[in-house]
């Protein structure tokens, strides 16, 4: 026996030695969170068969202008076995092509308790979009025994009902070709709740954390099929590819679903389907044969979705009739209901369209906020700030906002100042705006549970926490120490806090002042995986296990809320929040959390800030720079000039790394950053723009390529490039000493290099020199692009600077495009304050008709020689 | 074709939003009452011409005299918009008069605020910009006569400073090149006295064998007689002997308290493990009280998912041969390792990764923990600090000797502790023990000390009779008296000459200005902490009883205007600490302004003779002159 352990020994410690490496090269603490086989509602889920499920739906009828049915299951062969309760089910139509289902417990059947839906998400105007069905039709499908129930959805489109077994899915009139279905693969489950008996164990338990689960299992998963589509998006928040990879069948090793539940991760890494800060269940399907649809379910509970890759049911020995391209997928969520939304599309606009008409569209932010952000972990005081604010000014760097972290506060009281180190935080604000420069402060959820804190004392005594399972105010761990966090679920709570934003509560505040919701996933950092426990109780007896999904999405709406409020209903609110839940567009900003200066973390912001996008969320950036390390001198240029592109732009970094101010790094780097940054002062009318189309529609500011050009299959994976509008391509440069790229230019259309007027062929992939200078970026043939190529110290003060317009003409000679313009600031845009204009150029020879407008117009420059 | 057009100037006339543009009318008046707005006095012939053609001054385009000036950039260089915002990276020339004329970013024009004091920088109408360069001129006057004053005065201070520099220098290098000389000679004599020394050992030693050879035969006889006696001795020890051992492997099993983890996990390996397991064991210390909790816990979770056994499952690693189990569970525990902890402890462990803040002063399990976490393969700071420190002191030259005792903070203690001026107190002497402990050798005012030695020396070689037998002790102690004296003499004043070889090599500035800095410390109050600048050997930030050196002297940056420290005690998920400290004209020396703008970066001022310098007394002089020129007509100072 000795020799041989002497032998193990060393080789027990080189292990170790290994291991202690890894850990220290990625500090993401995997084991910390739960895999979907540590999580047993994921793990019953994934197990199941296909065609498993034997519902089948009866009493179909019309019912409030409704398509309804029970949904029930032959009765148990065992009478040991629980009899399932029939389901509720309800098929709602809605204008431009939505279609609403609700699969719920029946309330009148007295279940234990009622299931959570989500409120304040879905905007009370679409429900006044609701078409009333008069009646459905039958007709039998694909050889079955029994009927299928069929409504109209929109011209061209139906919606289908499969009684047995039971099916939904939308298909078009003309071939009855389908979009997208549910339950095509009988993968549906429906936990009911129960009363709980002698002997169930329900407990759950996580590293030392236990959940009591007293309403046991009430999980719901179901397969969701999208045809003709070659890939699918959406779901955020995941550091991935753009495309969603299969995370199940033939080639696919052991991957977790992409989860779905937020979470503060510290130094998360660059490609994992891991949930991040945020959680948006709606995902795109987008093919060449068709074009796109969309599947969004809402519901706040801990999410699980597979990408089923093909063939992944292929020992089911039941296989689909052959459709195309299809992608099957695969949704798993702990507690809640069905409630979900088709979205038939049929081309990308329309469905984010439809989304955002569920949802809300992105509010129209104020100006300065669409420009230059400066922030650090931490500015330390009134000194640092007003030197970083003049070397900004020394080197003619534009900037609107100086942002202030935790540390400017009083022992982490959010709406407090240290006064030492602040000690005239009005008029160190006040300072700032008379360059048109605005602060942001920062205002997190957890409220330190001081005696003396005057926010505490009041939430203690009015019963705003969140409670512990057991009913006491549930004391957590975040910044300050002990914290309690207010329930946000409760409309009154979140006027409550809406009120602490008005100059008078928040003292040393200022108009110029806004606000910064960060951990508000909740994080804790002593709860289970680093947020609330899922057994503390909300408002009405709701769990937060129910909608911890939203739970920062109520905190960013209360904090909005109460910016509007102190402006007087005035001032458009500004506020970035870190965690989000679909609505979130409606009430600011988001970025994509901790992120790293490493180059693959440059590389994923464009696919995370493209999917956000995608599904409402556009007005989002990453931290320029990373946050977490010091980004090389090379990597920092790369990040200003692709974050000039970011909807939100805005440099960070965390408190252990150097100083990384643009001009500390030489003449030459700073000349480069500033190049950048200029960019983005000059495209603001551009941008600008393209937040009010957001704001009008949906489509997001920056969008996958695909989406312009949406039968261009060479553009479906492309997440290296985007467009930002439609008018402008942008490929970042992700490597270093990049010599060469490739650049994909699609269309039959030219594109003119940003910078240089040099022109490139359409279609084609272009092998283009890169130079320090620059990352690629063209004008696209045919559009004009609004710019203001004065630099001023902020976007305020360009407000009476000259508009250039360049015009790209296409092979016909003509370009088209559009100017928004308002007063940058406050809500009057709503009546109609503002100017948005649409730019027609068509025949330059044709002098009659151009210039429209003459008089507009101090100069008209000869066409440039490019060609 | 394909044409590519750029239309500027959109001018879009509205009524609802936006005051119509009045202002551009506005500024065209202001310029053509005034064309050469914005250009510099040096520029105005440029623009004087009456030629009707402009060309850009990089040669790059000609235009029509209109359209400089016009609000519309055409030059690549903005020489044509010398007075508007047009060309972005054109500059703006307000005269100021009364105060120092300004070059602005084109950016600044008409942008709504007052730049120039003058008010010539917005011109269209939109602000009224007060001129106000009188009254900021006076007091940049004033400022500027103060600082002169100051200038002048430390000037003279640095040329004193200099010359004493250049005196102590040449009498420190003077007295090197003599101790070099002495020390040969004290070299020499020790050697010899060395030789002696070793010849008389020698002798002894040979009269002690003699001695030991009667001895030794006398005793023989003896030792057969007592051959039984000294047997029974040599057991007793023996046996003593074994008592001890046994003793010793008691305590040994005391020394690894926190194995129970591992011994639960499996006993036999327990038993087998040598020393380096301990290393092992040590991770394990945060698995604190309940070292079954885990285990118990992880078996409950393993029964409910039994039917998948997933990679990533790591409880089902308990299946596995107990080596693997072990090296699975080994690997948990540094990378978790959280569940035995408090809530309270979770809470500052987790936080403690952005903030990097140490957990420990609550329990010293968490900080275990911490380190675990982050800092997996390095020491914790305290080790870290250890080595480093030893690597230094190992480098065995005399500066870092003296750098050690800086550091232990009590002899520096007793030499500041008693006075409480720690704003900025006054500089001090960093070290004091060289000059008087040297006094000896280095009397120069005594020259025959030398000579003395070597007196004795010799009477002593002439003395001994090297041949004696039985050797004369008395002579024998005293040759041995002297060497050890010589000797020691000797290598202190090797000491002597390598510390004067090491400062004379520092680079104290290219008139020396910096020599005083050697032997002087500073000191400065921030907050609760009081920062010691040492020039050329370290800086050091004290906090109570506990000392944190922010950097070892490293250079002059920035041509003698900047000290660097570097190396300092590197910071947690940070870089080594480090100190610049920025130097500036003063009349006294003073640290002021320590500041750390990022994580461990310090920075400081120090204000100092040494930087009044001449030329820029000369140059602060003829920026008084020239602002008094431009006082405007018909005004008085006074």
């Amino acid at each position: 026996m000795p020799p041989n352990i002497n032998s193990t020994l060393p080789l027990l410690l080189l292990f170790l030695l290994f291991t202690l490496h890894l850990s220290s090269v990625s500090a993401w603490k995997k084991e910390e969170f739960r895999t979907c086989n540590q999580t047993p509602f994921c793990k019953r889920a994934r197990s199941r068969k296909p065609h498993s499920s034997s519902l089948f739906a009866t009493d179909v009828a019309i019912l409030d202008g409704a398509l309804t049915a029970n949904l029930r299951q032959p009765p148990p062969e065992s009478p040991d076995q629980d009899q399932i309760k029939p389901l509720l089910f309800t098929l709602s139509v809605y204008q431009n092509g939505v279609v609403r289902v609700k699969i719920d417990e029946d309330p009148s059947l007295d279940p234990p308790k009622k299931r959570f839906e989500v409120p304040d998400v879905i905007l009370p105007e679409f429900e006044s979009t609701k078409l009333w069905l008069q009646r459905f039709q039958t007709e039998t499908v694909d050889g079955d025994s029994g009927p299928s129930s069929v409504v109209y959805v929109a011209d061209g489109y139906e919606a289908v009902l499969r009684h047995n077994p039971f099916e939904v899915y939308v298909r078009e009139k003309q071939g009855k070709r389908r979009v997208l279905s549910l339950n095509s693969h009988g993968l549906f489950d429906f936990e009911q709740l129960r009363v709980k008996q002698e002997g169930d164990d329900w407990e759950e338990r996580f590293k030392g954390h236990t959940d009591v689960r007293p309403y046991g299992p009430q999980s719901i998963s179901f397969d969701v099929s999208f045809f003709d589509a070659d890939f699918v998006y959406g779901i955020p928040e995941h550091a991935s590819s753009f495309a969603l990879r299969p995370t199940r069948g033939p080639g696919v090793d052991d991957s977790e679903p992409y989860r779905l539940f937020n979470l503060d991760v510290f130094e998360y890494i660059h490609d994992s389907p891991f949930g991040l800060y945020g959680s948006i269940p709606f995902m795109l399907g987008h093919g060449k044969a068709r074009g796109t649809s969309g599947f969004f379910w809402l519901n706040a509970a801990e999410m699980q979705i597979d990408v089923l890759g093909s063939g992944w049911d292929a020992e089911s020995g039941i296989l689909l009739p052959e459709s195309g391209s299809r992608i099957d997928t695969f949704w798993m969520s702990e507690a809640g209901i069905v409630d979900t939304f088709f979205f038939i599309g049929p081309g990308p606009k329309d469905v984010v369209r439809q989304y955002t008409s569920v949802t809300g569209m992105p509010a129209m932010p104020q100006l300065f906020s669409t420009a230059h952000h400066q922030c650090r972990w931490n500015y330390r005081d009134e000194e640092d700030v007003e030197n970083v604010d003049s070397k900004f000014d020394e080197h003619d760097i534009p900037y609107d906002v100086l942002w202030l972290d935790i540390d400017h506060t009083d022992g982490k009281r959010y709406f407090t100042w240290d006064r030492v180190l602040f000690p005239n935080p009005e008029q160190m604000q006040n300072k700032l705006a008379a360059k048109g420069r605005h602060m942001v402060t920062i205002v997190d959820p957890h409220i330190r549970r001081d005696e003396s804190f005057h926010l505490h004392k009041e939430a203690t005594s009015k019963g705003y926490y969140v409670k512990d399972a057991t009913g006491k105010d549930y004391d957590g761990w975040c910044w300050p120490g002990s914290s309690s966090y207010p329930d946000m679920l409760n409309p009154e709570i979140r006027s409550w806090w809406s009120e602490k934003f008005s100059l008078k509560n928040y003292v040393g505040s200022t108009p110029w002042l806004y606000i910064w919701n960060d951990m508000n996933e909740p994080s804790v950092f002593n709860g289970p995986e680093v947020t609330m426990p899922r057994d503390a109780l909300h408002y009405g007896g709701v769990e937060h296990r129910e909608l911890h999904n939203a739970y920062g999405y109520y905190f960013h709406m209360a904090t909005s809320d109460g910016l509007v409020k102190r402006g007087d209903g005035k001032d458009r609110p500004f506020v970035l929040s870190r965690a989000f839940f679909p609505g979130s567009q409606r009430h600011g900003a988001i970025w994509t959390g901790d992120n790293t200066a490493d180059w693959d973390q440059l590389r994923v912001s464009v696919p995370m800030i493209l999917t956000l996008g995608l599904t409402g969320m556009t007005f989002s950036g990453a931290d320029v720079g990373g946050y977490f390390g010091n980004p090389e001198m090379e990597l920092l240029v790369r990040w200003y000039q692709l974050g000039a592109y970011y909807p939100f732009f805005r440099a960070h970094a965390h408190q252990d790394t150097k100083r990384r101010e643009p001009w500390l790094f030489g003449e030459r780097n700073m000349e480069l950053m500033r190049d950048a940054i200029h960019t983005r002062y000059a495209l603001l009318p551009y941008f600008y723009t393209l937040f009010r189309e957001a704001n009008t529609s949906g489509v997001p500011v920056m969008r996958p390529l695909w989406m312009e050009f949406p039968s261009d299959k060479a553009t479906f994976s492309n997440d290296e490039a985007f467009m930002v509008g439609n008018s402008l391509l942008v490929q970042g440069i992700y490597t270093e000493r990049a010599k060469y790229a490739s650049v994909y230019l699609p269309g039959g259309q030219s594109w003119y290099d940003l910078r240089t007027g040099i022109i490139y062929k359409g279609g084609t992939t272009h092998k283009l020199e890169v130079s320090e200078e620059t990352i690629p970026a063209f004008h696209r043939a045919g559009t004009i692009i609004p710019r203001k190529d004065r630099y001023r110290r902020s976007s305020t003060l360009m407000a009476n600077d000259p508009y250039t317009l360049v015009i790209a003409l296409n092979s016909s000679h003509a370009a088209e495009g559009e100017l928004y313009i308002d007063n940058g600031k406050s809500f009057e845009f709503k009546q109609g304050a503002y100017i948005h204009r649409h730019f027609v150029f068509s025949d330059a020879e044709d002098s009659e008709r151009w210039p429209p407008i003459t008089s507009w117009f101090s100069r008209l420059e000869k066409p440039h020689p490019y060609n | 074709m394909k044409i590519y057009i750029v239309i500027h100037n959109l001018f879009l006339i509205l009524g609802v939003l936006f005051i119509s543009q009045i202002g551009r009318s506005a500024s065209k008046s202001l310029l053509s009452t005034n064309p050469f707005l914005g250009i510099a006095p040096q520029d105005e012939n440029y623009y004087k011409t009456s030629s009707e053609i402009f060309k850009c001054k990089d040669g790059s385009k000609k235009l029509n005299r209109a359209q400089v000036n016009d609000d519309f950039c055409d030059c690549p260089d903005a020489s044509d918009e010398p007075g508007t915002s047009a060309c972005p990276g054109g500059k703006f020339y307000c005269r100021n008069a009364g105060h120092v004329p300004l070059l602005l970013f084109s950016s600044r024009v008409n942008d709504g605020i007052c730049d120039c004091c003058d008010g010539s920088d917005e011109y269209d109408g939109k602000v009224k910009c007060p001129n106000t360069c009188w009254e900021a001129g006076k007091v940049a006057r004033d400022k500027l006569k103060k600082k002169i004053v100051t200038y002048k005065e430390g000037v003279t201070l640095r040329k004193q400073q200099i010359e004493q520099a250049k005196l102590a220098i040449a009498k420190e290098e003077e007295e090197l090149s003599k101790l070099k000389s002495e020390e040969k000679i004290l070299k020499g004599l020790v050697q010899q006295l060395k030789d002696r020394k070793e010849q008389i050992e020698k002798a002894e030693e040979k009269e002690r064998l003699q001695k030991e050879e009667e001895e030794k035969k006398r005793r023989e006889a003896e030792e057969e007689a007592n051959k039984e006696k000294s047997k029974a001795e040599k057991e007793a020890n023996q046996e003593k002997n074994e008592v001890k051992e046994q003793v010793g492997s008691e305590e040994e099993p005391m020394e690894s308290t926190h194995d129970d983890k591992i011994g639960v996990l499996d006993q036999d390996v327990e038993e087998d493990k040598s020393n380096s397991v301990a290393e092992v064991e040590h991770t394990d210390k945060s698995e604190n009280a309940s070292p079954t909790d885990g285990i118990e816990q992880h078996a409950a979770e393993g029964k409910e998912e039994s039917p998948v056994v997933h990679e990533t499952d790591l409880h089902a690693g308990n299946e596995v041969s107990p080596t693997s189990d072990q090296a699975t569970k080994q690997e948990n525990d540094v990378a978790e390792n959280t569940e035995g902890l408090s809530r309270e402890e979770l809470g500052r462990l987790v936080a403690s990764r952005w903030t990097g803040e140490n957990t420990g002063q609550h329990t010293e399990e968490v900080d275990a923990v911490k380190h675990d976490h982050h800092e997996s393969h390095e020491e914790t700071p305290e080790d870290t600090h250890a080595e480093e420190y030893d690597g230094y002191a190992s480098e065995t030259d005399d500066d870092s000797q003296r750098y050690d005792n800086d550091d232990m903070e009590d002899p520096v203690d007793e030499d500041f502790g008693e006075d409480d001026h720690y704003d900025s107190s006054p500089p001090y002497k960093s070290d004091t023990e060289d000059e008087s402990d040297f006094s000896d050798i280095t009397s120069t005012s005594n020259p025959s000390w030398l000579e003395k030695i070597q007196q004795t020396v010799r009477n002593i070689l002439n003395a001994v009779n090297l041949f004696q037998t039985p050797v004369d002790k008395s002579e024998a102690a005293h040759i041995r008296k002297e060497y050890d004296e010589s000797s020691a003499k000797l290598s202190k004043m090797q000491s002597r000459i390598s510390s004067l070889t090491q400062k004379l090599k520092h680079d104290f500035g290219p008139e020396k200005e910096f020599y005083s800095f050697y032997d002087q410390c500073f000191e400065s109050k921030e907050n609760k902490y009081v920062y010691k600048l040492c020039p050329f050997k370290q800086a050091s930030q004290e906090e109570g009883h506990s000392t944190t050196r922010l950097g070892r002297w490293d250079k002059f940056e920035d041509s003698y205007r900047t000290m660097l420290f570097s190396n300092g005690e590197k910071c947690w998920n940070g870089p080594d600490r480090s100190l610049k400290v920025k130097l500036r004209c003063g009349l006294k020396n003073e640290v002021t302004d320590v500041d750390e703008p990022s994580r461990c970066e310090y920075v400081a001022l120090l204000s100092t003779p040494a930087l009044c310098l001449e030329e820029k007394l000369k140059e602060l002089q003829q920026k008084l002159e020239l602002m008094n020129q431009e006082q405007p007509q018909g005004r008085d100072e006074l």
